[in-house]
């Protein structure tokens, strides 16, 4: 490990990094004729899951049953699936990979966790709520110019900035 | 011109989830590479440690921005081979705040997690399961919140229309904005010398520089070509010679039948008597030639509204006339003004060609409403026969 993080190498620049996210997203425009999206493949992975446990409740419940008996089978779960196979490339071909719970040096790892478990919910479930995340919304539909996508990020903000104080100490050295 | 999987109804066949996927290897990557697969990189943003987010996010949506516009204005894509959002007040509100707070306690979204898990990160991995979580929680309390979920539907709005500006105009602005708030990160970062990548000033002032022309050379093109363009100056309508008779019963006559909406004839009737090929129906477009010539509803004359009252006098009360916008607002002051000169046959279509395209012309595959296969059916049709190269389309490539 210790070799790994002697070879770890910087960052992108992230003005290159953006633009390049940006071609990323008008090839996806261009291709699919759509954007980038990563909660729709969380949610679907979620019925998928919900299925397999109560497969009567989820194919009748108001939202789930609307991904009909297959709910993997859409494109944004390939897209996911991508995601994490480029990101996996990424970090080893630069040396980043590292199993680990990323926190400051004064915080327990176990409040980590349940800050992640925690905010990850609340994740999940206003992703559904916006129909989209930080991709779907904020990067794809504000490059798309759609009113409702600058309304989601700026409350996006709005809501990190506000609670931003009671969580400061996951990150405290 | 290009044809766009969701164009062509083929976002969920196996090509689209091959292209998916390599889409999302670079989407991957290039986060990864961004340093989105820390959290602690995530979250800095929020304690103004860390601006990176800021940094990728806006160069991300500005350079995709551009891309699009520039497409759009060279007519090499088509505005509706693009699936777009709509805007949602309650939703977009209501979720964009949770979402701010989940993110800034877990310290990732569900994109970046992806990344995080795949450099290791056991956090990642534990949001992801949270998020796994909030969405089964979602759809099992969605009839208590689908209220929420549904409240401020606008349909499809662009932001520039919201604020009254051109397009060009908003997208100018809103580079400078970007390119403003990027100076300030730096400035932010290095006064608290924040140990981020090191970004020169030459490189910053080049790349501002190069957005700004960008931006600016939008404005060569047009700008009545988008959606929805038509709707704000739809201030005054003058049909005829301005001598218009107004007597109180003729008012209320009319305002009875707004109503009642009589006036109004659903997309999916009109479509079918479209395809059908009633001998006694015209479709007015009633939108800039411009407009009109990139896309318009087979069969659809397009008459100048000044010049409505003209054309349309030989059919006055014979047959049944239906006009059309991008939204409702002309065609609905043109019909009234029709009705005061006479016409009783006049119908508006409802929600304009906006609600046509989302009632009829939208693919089955990416509705989020459970569909019989007897819709999807029709949905098909319909647009086999309003996309059918003949007409529509052929004329504008």
């Amino acid at each position: 490990m210790s070799t790994l993080q002697t070879a770890k190498k910087s960052f992108m620049n992230p003005y290159l990094a953006g633009v390049f996210l940006g071609l990323t997203l008008l090839a996806a425009f261009l291709i699919l004729g759509a954007g980038l999206g990563a909660s729709a493949g969380i949610a679907r992975v979620a019925a998928f899951c919900e299925m397999c446990l109560l497969p009567g409740h989820t194919l009748n419940s108001e939202y789930f049953g609307r991904y009909g008996e297959n709910p993997l089978s859409y494109y944004l779960v390939f897209m996911f699936i991508g995601v994490v196979l480029g990101g996996a490339m990424s970090s080893m071909l630069f040396g980043r990979t590292e199993l680990t719970v990323e926190r400051g040096a004064n915080c327990a790892a176990g409040r980590r966790l349940t800050y992640a478990l925690v905010g990850g919910l609340l994740v999940g479930f206003a992703s559904r709520m916006a129909s989209g995340c930080t991709s779907g919304q904020a990067l794809t539909g504000t490059a798309l110019l759609l009113t409702g996508s600058f309304v989601f990020l700026v409350f996006v903000f709005a809501g990190g900035y506000a609670a931003a104080y009671f969580v400061r100490k996951q990150w405290h050295d | 011109m290009i044809d766009t999987l969701y164009a062509t109804d083929a976002l969920n066949s196996p090509k689209a989830f091959f292209l998916a996927l390599l889409i999302g290897l670079f989407f991957g990557i290039f986060l990864e590479q961004a340093g989105f697969g820390s959290s602690r990189k995530l979250a800095g943003v929020f304690y103004f440690k860390d601006m990176a987010v800021i940094k990728v996010m806006f160069s991300a949506v500005v350079t995709a921005m551009l891309g699009l516009s520039c497409f759009l204005a060279m007519g090499w894509v088509q505005v509706d081979a693009i699936y777009l959002l709509p805007t949602i007040y309650g939703s977009q509100i209501v979720g964009g705040l949770i979402f701010g707070v989940g993110f800034v306690v877990s310290g990732w979204c569900p994109g970046t997690a992806a990344a995080g898990l795949a450099s290791g990160k056991l956090d990642a991995l534990v949001a992801l399961i949270g998020a796994l979580l909030g969405s089964i929680l979602f759809s099992e309390i969605y009839p208590a919140v689908k209220g929420i979920a549904s409240a401020g539907d606008r349909g499809v709005l662009s932001v520039f229309d919201s604020l009254g500006l051109s397009k060009p105009m908003f997208v100018f602005l809103f580079v400078v904005v970007a390119i403003i708030c990027f100076w300030l990160c730096e400035k932010l970062e290095k006064a608290k010398a924040s140990k981020t990548v090191h970004v020169s000033s030459t490189f910053l002032r080049a790349f501002s520089l190069i957005l700004v022309v960008f931006a600016g050379a939008l404005f060569i093109f047009p700008t009545s070509q988008e959606t929805g363009a038509d709707e704000r100056s739809a201030a005054a309508v003058d049909l005829g010679d301005g001598a218009i008779l107004i007597s109180p019963e003729l008012e209320k006559n009319l305002l009875a039948g707004v109503e009642e909406a009589v006036d109004h004839i659903e997309p999916t009737d009109l479509a079918d008597r479209m395809m059908r090929g009633d001998r006694d129906l015209i479709v007015v477009d009633v939108r800039s030639p411009l407009e009109y010539n990139r896309f318009h509803l087979k069969g659809a004359v397009n008459v100048a509204l000044p010049e409505l009252a003209d054309h349309l006098l030989p059919y006055k009360n014979n047959g049944l006339i239906v006009l059309y916008s991008n939204g409702m607002t002309h065609p609905a002051q043109a019909r009234d003004s029709l009705f005061r000169l006479g016409f009783r046959n006049v119908y508006i279509l409802t929600d304009g060609l906006a609600g046509f395209m989302e009632q009829c012309l939208k693919p089955a595959s990416v509705r989020s409403e459970p569909l019989s296969s007897k819709t999807a059916k029709r949905i098909q049709a319909w647009r086999s026969y309003f996309y059918s190269k003949a007409d529509a389309r052929a004329e504008t490539k």
